[in-house]
């Protein structure tokens, strides 16, 4: 089979630029030019075998070993394929990604699935701030695939984000889906100051306790029940605090209103 | 061939090619969608001025559908895509959002997409919102009851149109009992309609007419009352009364099932109930690529 195991010999003295090792780059190559591919290494490109034991594995998955938070855009626009790091990582992971499963098996910084398009982004720790958000600069933040989080979110998580689902097992910091446009963002835990800060479309759905709502949002008098089935029945196969959801009822907040008010929280009783 | 005193004769069942999208209408409880579904399927026994033939395939259990509520599948059929699209715009538009607590989705997954609440969503006048969930968009349309959901596209695909049996009978009553008892066999199978009034029609017509405006006019051969007036006539004095069931189907394998199993529940019937011959509808076989052979259907059933 196609897959490598990407072993890091010691932590590097630079951060690390990982763009452009992803599963199916690396499938179509020997392990002689696996060794050899040019990685960031502060401002020099440096082959990969500087700072990677590569083996070749039994089947066609990538996967990352060692203390890797100092290596960044980890899994960047990834379009298929299995991508295993089995630690923690940097900045970027799985940023642009288009297809393919990513799953970090440890936390990761700032900036993940930062305008992600597609496939499935998992991580098993907690995520820093601006996930599911923007490339610095730009309008619009994750725009498809599934991100969940089992961890706790940073700040800012969804930030501009514009469609696909991201979940979040543990408490979010402030501001989240600050300025969002559209999609779905479900949360088992708390939620820090502001949330939903002037968002024009989306939900978010809080499975867990009900956030503090700002007073740019309004309650809702009708209910939603339809879509709730829909939203909800598709939301619990991630199991955990989402299993239930289609059995409880729910509050909604319209909002934000200093934005067109089409966004909802869903507070689930 | 002769079954339990019933005549079955020697030809077949022509049938034509055309579009089909299934879609679920689901509601508060299945009288609302039953309401909805019989509004969106209503005027369409024919695609000769309805512009689509289309019926209830069947009722769903709430466990059946995406949104846990009960709600009705229905058939659609029309001879081109493009008028499939605009049948289920002006039906789904005009019979489903306007019906209280309905919800609908596309029945079929696989095929080419057409709009489904892709334009209905104007209604909501920029109020409207569209969600993605698990990879299928769906649209959210303020209504006065709270809102209606209705899934962007709907999925086309190839049908069969224009399956038929025609029941020769003794009288009124012995062709209705088994027009009705072969109609009430064939609703119990999947990815079929029947789509006249009851699933019967009694206007069978020939191709062609003494009118040159008219495409197709009365079936005099089997009009009891033209016997010994028309040049030809497919009765005796005593078949009295004919029905026919038409039926519309998702496959050839669909189509042919209800016919099969249309003549067995009228053969169960049988001469004792006043039912004498089975017969079907064809135009030669030139016209229609599809030939359902009365024998052979029953003949694979033995």
């Amino acid at each position: 089979m196609s897959g490598y195991t990407l072993t890091l010999k010691a932590a590097p003295a630079l951060r690390l630029d990982l763009r452009g090792i992803t599963p199916t780059a690396l499938a179509a190559m020997d392990a002689a030019a696996v060794v050899k591919l040019p990685v960031g290494h502060g401002s020099a490109l440096v082959p990969l075998g500087e700072f990677f034991n590569v083996a070749p594995r039994s089947d066609d998955s990538l996967v990352l070993q060692g203390d890797l938070s100092r290596c960044d855009f980890i899994g960047w626009q990834m379009d298929g394929g299995t991508l295993v790091a089995e630690g923690s990582v940097g900045d970027y992971a799985g940023g642009a990604m288009k297809a393919g499963m990513l799953t970090v098996k440890g936390s990761a910084a700032d900036l993940a699935a930062c305008e992600m398009i597609g496939g499935t982004l998992s991580i098993d720790g907690d995520v820093g701030d601006f996930a599911a958000s923007t490339l610095p600069g730009s309008m619009d933040g994750m725009r498809g695939g599934t991100l969940v989080v089992r961890g706790n979110a940073g700040a800012r998580f969804g930030d501009r984000m514009r469609r696909g689902t991201a979940l979040i097992f543990g408490d979010a910091g402030d501001f989240l889906a600050s300025l969002m446009v559209a999609g779905t963002i479900a949360l088992a835990g708390r939620a820090g100051a502001h949330v939903g800060y002037g968002m024009r479309r989306g939900s978010l759905v809080f499975a867990g306790a009900a956030p503090t709502v700002s007073a740019t949002f309004v309650p809702a008098v009708a209910g939603a029940p339809v879509f709730w089935q829909l939203l909800s029945r598709d939301l619990a196969r991630h199991g955990g605090a989402f299993g239930s959801l289609a059995t409880r009822g729910i509050d909604r907040h319209l909002g934000d209103v200093a934005a067109g008010g089409k966004g909802e929280l869903i507070v689930v009783r | 061939m002769n079954r339990n005193g019933v005549t079955i004769d020697e030809t077949f069942a022509e049938a034509f090619p055309m579009k089909a999208t299934r879609i679920l209408i689901t509601a508060h409880n299945l009288e609302w969608a039953r309401h909805a579904a019989v509004a969106a399927t209503g005027f369409a026994t024919s695609v000769i001025a309805c512009g689509c033939e289309a019926g209830i395939e069947r009722e769903l259990p709430a466990t059946e559908t995406p949104d846990g509520r009960p709600g009705v599948a229905v058939l659609i059929f029309a001879m081109s895509g493009k008028e499939l699209a605009k049948q289920i715009e002006r039906r789904v538009g005009q019979c489903v959002l306007t019906c209280p607590t309905t919800a609908v989705y596309a029945g079929i997954d696989e095929g080419e997409a057409v709009a489904l609440g892709k334009n209905l969503r104007f209604f909501g006048d920029g109020w409207q919102t569209s969600k993605m969930i698990g990879g299928k968009r769906y649209w959210r349309v303020p209504v006065m009851d709270g809102e209606f959901v209705a899934q962007e596209t709907t999925a086309v695909v190839k049908g069969v149109g224009g399956g038929n049996l025609l029941l020769l009978a003794r009288d009124t009553d012995a062709a209705l009992a088994a027009a009705e008892a072969a109609v009430a066999a064939m609703k119990t199978l999947p990815n079929v309609i029947m789509p006249f009034p009851g699933g019967v029609v009694r206007s069978g017509s020939k191709v062609g007419s003494k009118y040159p405006a008219l495409g197709a006019s009365t079936n005099d051969a089997f009009c009891p009352s033209l016997v010994g007036l028309a040049k030809k006539t497919e009765l005796t004095s005593q078949t009295r009364c004919v029905m026919e069931v038409v039926i519309d189907g998702l496959t050839d394998t669909d189509v042919a099932a209800a016919m099969r199993a249309g003549m067995e529940a009228c053969i169960e019937l049988g001469a004792a109930k006043g039912l004498l011959r089975i017969s079907a509808g064809n135009y030669g076989g030139k016209l229609g690529p599809f030939h359902f052979h009365l024998h052979q259907l029953l003949g694979a059933a033995a």
